[in-house]
């Protein structure tokens, strides 16, 4: 496989291959299979932008899923949160995670947990 | 032991609505995680949810589901030893129970349900994780409104019932809802949805709440609740301002329900809090009907707060609970009432009183039959959630006294029934409180019945100075002051100190008679008897046993009975009478069985199996030996395992197989060591250069090696099938994979990942986009239950798919 640059990561400044992407992809979208998302589903990503946030997204996709994408910083976050129908969120971020508190969210994923 | 249960699940009180979907994923997750727990407020349905899965997954584990309750218990130690209770597993001096229990569980497939684990995060934490680490077929599932923060847990949100949409009857909530109007006598018709809507959301979707909420449909619309729940919400005067507003809407829900009780109804909910596990209106009207409530208004309360689903009972309205969110709220209306101590008080008086009553019958009235002696037994036993409670009450105000008379009436907290000996905890903390108050001859009586406790953990120093300091003291109690002698004899004897024991012996048998306290001269008789058999004497040994089990009879307990006809037993089998032997063990067996006693029925079947052995009755022999060592398995006591594996060997040498002789003998030898008791006897040393001369030395060597490195279960297995000792064989082949699973399409991207084309070239060479490329390999990953691209890459080469 060649060793074709995907994603230069805006914080870090690492770069993420076609061939990381790829293999984190996949492993990501298997995880979120065994969580319980199934095709139809909707899933909550409230992730920095970056490569996590683009692995995490293309896993939704690859699992059958639609992205409900979520900025951190954004506002009314917490409303966007607690009425979305969404069953799994992927996030680190503590505002998002108090706010599942009070949602419908089953599942809480960390970037790092799903390995994207 | 195939039609042993395989559950022990609870019976669910009405019908289950909803949640079909996270039945479904939370099932599933068990395929690859090993423990989840379910989170979320009180009352938003984790156990009744947890119960459904469980019941699904019965067939899933061959060992079956179980249920461990953990909300009726308040002691972080108690969480182990309430898991070994549902495993049946009993306690044994100087073995951690959690080990016990690992130990127990090593081998089995079971799914454990540890229930509101919330007020105990840490010790249940602590014992899920040790299940997992030691258990590889054991997956945990929780309810705790916490997270257990162990490794591998999954945790899973439970959320609140599905809020109508734009079909308000098909949400889970209305459907929720509507069932338990129903059941309370209202059918609500189609012009009512509009207002069941709003209140399903006013309630936010909150099982509990809609329960609390549709038993009061019989007085109030739909419509006049969600007013009266908004109104509510603005009052709320309990609970914490800054919760979840889940929390909230709950405790709103909570308090408005209660606000709607009489003054009558109130008092009697608050009170019903000091009760500790499931209760009976009998104990209800013991506990709770102190002025200005009256014991005749008793059944008319309870009935009322049954309707109004604040209380819960079964079918037959013979057996009632609250459930935890209810009796935690009702807990602090009684902590915030003057009547919290008053009542209090006056549960660990009842309790005292039931117990002495109960004990009375078991043990002093005389002319009671050995039935009416074991139900009182049992009725006993069946108070040990509430005796615990009790205990912890009067530790917490200093009622030192009342505690230790609780104590010492306390036959569901000793070993006759088979349970660990949790008295000796129990004594131990109340002596270290401030005893200034307590009179003297009273922490004589508590430390002559702590006595009794430690021995039937085989602790011979601390119960022979436990007796002897309480005999020092005591005064009042001629049933404990004989019982102590006993103890003190019986520890001395099993010393080899005969003489000293003789002393206490003979005190025991004089205190008893002259109380007409049969239970206590039949315990000494057999004591002296024993005695008599450690010096050769035989016939006075016989007589000794004959008197002690006329005696026992007479009184009609089936542990004392038991225990004469066992020693019986011995008497015969010491002088060769083995028939006789047989039959006296077999009465023993048949008491025990009765009484539900496994650690003692193990220790008789295996008597009765190396009786049989010697007999030459081999089926009989093998027979009875497979029931002791699937008890001492299940009870995980190693002095059981001992006992059968020292039968097997007998057993072994009868029908002429030295090797399997010596692998259960050296099975023994690590076990002994294992427990700090001493190994090596003339037997043994018999039986291997019996050994040699036969079968050599290489072979004996290797043999004894094998059957100390090896589990001691397996071992007896392995002799009591009587397979012969093979060499150990490979590895299992791998089964094949299920490649069939995959589509074509499917198919041909696993192959083309053996090329290492990434997803854009894949999806270029079959002209679709990447994202369904990599969508077809999450579901070829679903399938063969793969992790990473590479390991597709690796089985299509493996299984010749055609790369291009």
């Amino acid at each position: 496989m060649d060793q074709r640059i995907v994603m230069i990561d805006p914080g870090t400044g690492q770069t993420l291959t076609e061939e990381q992407h790829d293999e984190r992809l996949a492993t990501a979208a298997a995880l979120l299979r065994r969580r319980g998302v199934r095709a139809g589903d909707t899933v909550l990503i409230c992730l920095p932008v970056g490569s996590d946030l683009l692995v995490a997204a293309d896993a939704v996709m690859a699992a059958g899923a639609a992205v409900s994408p979520l900025a951190p910083d954004g506002d009314g976050l917490w409303e966007r949160v607690v009425t979305s129908s969404a069953r799994l969120m992927i996030s680190d971020d503590p505002r998002a995670l108090a706010a599942a508190q009070d949602s419908r969210i089953r599942v809480v994923m960390s970037a790092a947990e799903l390995g994207a | 032991m195939a039609d042993a249960p395989r559950h022990n699940l609870p019976a669910e009180p009405n019908r289950f609505v909803g949640r079909e979907r996270d039945i479904g994923d939370l099932c599933a997750m068990f395929d690859e995680t090993r423990a989840v727990t379910l989170c979320g407020v009180g009352g938003i349905g984790k156990t009744r949810l947890a119960l459904r899965v469980a019941h699904r997954l019965l067939d899933d584990f061959a060992d079956g589901v179980w249920a461990v309750e953990l909300a009726k218990i308040s002691r972080p130690e108690l969480v182990v030893q309430e898991i070994a209770e549902v495993f049946g597993l009993e306690s044994e001096r100087g073995r951690d129970l959690t080990d016990a229990v690992v130990t127990r569980l090593a081998g089995s497939s079971c799914l454990v349900l540890l229930d509101n684990c919330e007020h105990l995060v840490e010790a249940t934490a602590h014992a899920a994780a040790a299940l997992l680490a030691g258990c590889p077929g054991v997956r945990v599932l929780a309810t705790s409104r916490e997270a257990l923060r162990i490794p591998g847990e999954l945790i899973w949100h439970v959320p609140p019932l599905d809020l109508p949409g734009s079909d308000p009857s098909a949400a889970e909530s209305v459907q929720l809802f509507l069932n338990r109007a129903r059941a309370a006598g209202t059918q609500l018709g189609e012009e009512s949805l509009p207002d069941v809507a709003r209140l399903c959301r006013a309630l936010d979707g909150l099982p509990l709440a809609l329960e609390l909420a549709a038993a009061r449909t019989r007085m109030l619309s739909p419509g006049q609740i969600a007013d009266r729940i908004d109104d509510r919400f603005a009052l709320l005067t309990s609970g914490d301002r800054t919760a979840p507003a889940r929390q909230r809407t709950l405790a709103a829900a909570v308090e408005w329900s209660h606000d709607l009780l009489s003054e009558a109804e109130k008092t009697l909910l608050r009170r019903l809090s000091v009760l500790a596990g499931g209760f009976d209106l009998d104990l209800v009207e013991r506990v709770c009907a102190e002025p200005p409530l009256s014991e005749s208004r008793m059944v008319t309360l309870l009935g009322a707060l049954v309707d109004k689903s604040l209380v819960i009972c079964d079918e037959d309205r013979g057996r009632f609970r609250l459930l935890d969110t209810i009796r935690q709220f009702a807990a602090e209306r009684l902590a915030d009432s003057d009547e919290e101590r008053m009542v209090r008080d006056l549960h660990l008086r009842v309790l005292c009183k039931l117990q002495e009553r109960a004990f009375d019958a078991e043990f002093l009235t005389p002319g009671v039959t050995w039935r009416e002696r074991l139900a009182a037994h049992t009725g006993s036993r069946d108070r040990l959630a509430d005796q615990r409670a009790a205990l912890e009450w009067a530790l917490r105000s200093g009622n030192i006294t009342m505690g230790l008379r609780l104590c010492m009436r306390s036959s569901g907290l000793l070993s006759l029934g088979g349970s660990a000996a949790e008295v000796v905890g129990w004594v131990e903390r109340l002596l270290r409180q401030d005893l200034s108050l307590v009179v003297p001859e009273q922490i004589g009586l508590a430390k002559g019945y702590l006595a009794y406790g430690l021995l039937s953990r085989d602790d011979l120093d601390s119960g022979l100075a436990a007796a002897r300091e309480g005999l020092a003291g005591m005064a009042g109690d001629p049933f404990v002051l004989a019982t102590a002698h006993t103890v003190a004899g019986g520890a001395l004897l099993r010393m080899g100190r005969g003489d000293e024991a003789t002393v206490h012996i003979d005190s025991a048998l004089a205190v008893a008679r002259e109380n007409g306290d049969r239970f206590n001269e039949a315990g000494a008789l057999i004591e002296a008897s024993i005695y008599s058999l450690q010096r050769g004497r035989q016939r006075e040994a016989q007589r000794g046993a004959e008197d002690a089990y006329a005696v026992a009879n007479a009184h009609g307990h089936p542990w004392i009975l038991a225990m004469a006809a066992s020693h019986l037993g011995l008497a015969a089998e010491t002088r060769g009478d083995l028939e006789s032997a047989a039959e006296h063990y077999d009465a023993a067996i048949s008491w025990l069985r009765e009484l539900g006693n496994r650690g003692d029925l193990a220790q008789n079947l295996a008597r009765s199996g190396r009786v049989c052995a010697q007999l030459g009755d081999l089926p009989a022999a093998r027979e009875r030996l497979a029931e002791a060592l699937a008890m001492a398995r299940e009870c995980g006591l190693r002095q059981a395992m001992n006992r059968c594996l020292v039968s097997l060997a007998t057993l072994a040498r009868a029908e002429g197989d030295l090797e399997s002789a010596v692998l259960a003998s050296s099975a023994v030898a690590t076990l002994r060591e294992s427990m700090g008791q001493r190994t090596g006897s003339v037997k043994v040393d018999e039986l291997l250069s019996a050994a040699r001369a036969k079968l050599g030395e290489g072979r004996t060597t290797s043999l004894w090696s094998r059957g100390r490195s090896r589990p001691p279960y397996e071992v007896a297995t392995q002799v009591l099938e009587g397979r012969r000792p093979e060499p150990a064989t490979g590895p299992l082949q791998v089964g094949p994979v299920r490649g069939s699973l995959l589509t074509a399409r499917e198919q041909e991207i696993a192959g083309m990942l053996t090329r290492g084309l990434s997803n854009k070239a894949i999806a270029e060479e079959l002209v679709i986009s990447p994202a369904t490329v990599a969508r077809h390999i999450a579901n070829i990953m679903d399938k063969l239950g793969y992790t990473s691209r590479a390991q597709i890459a690796v089985w299509a080469a493996d299984h010749g798919v055609p790369s291009a």
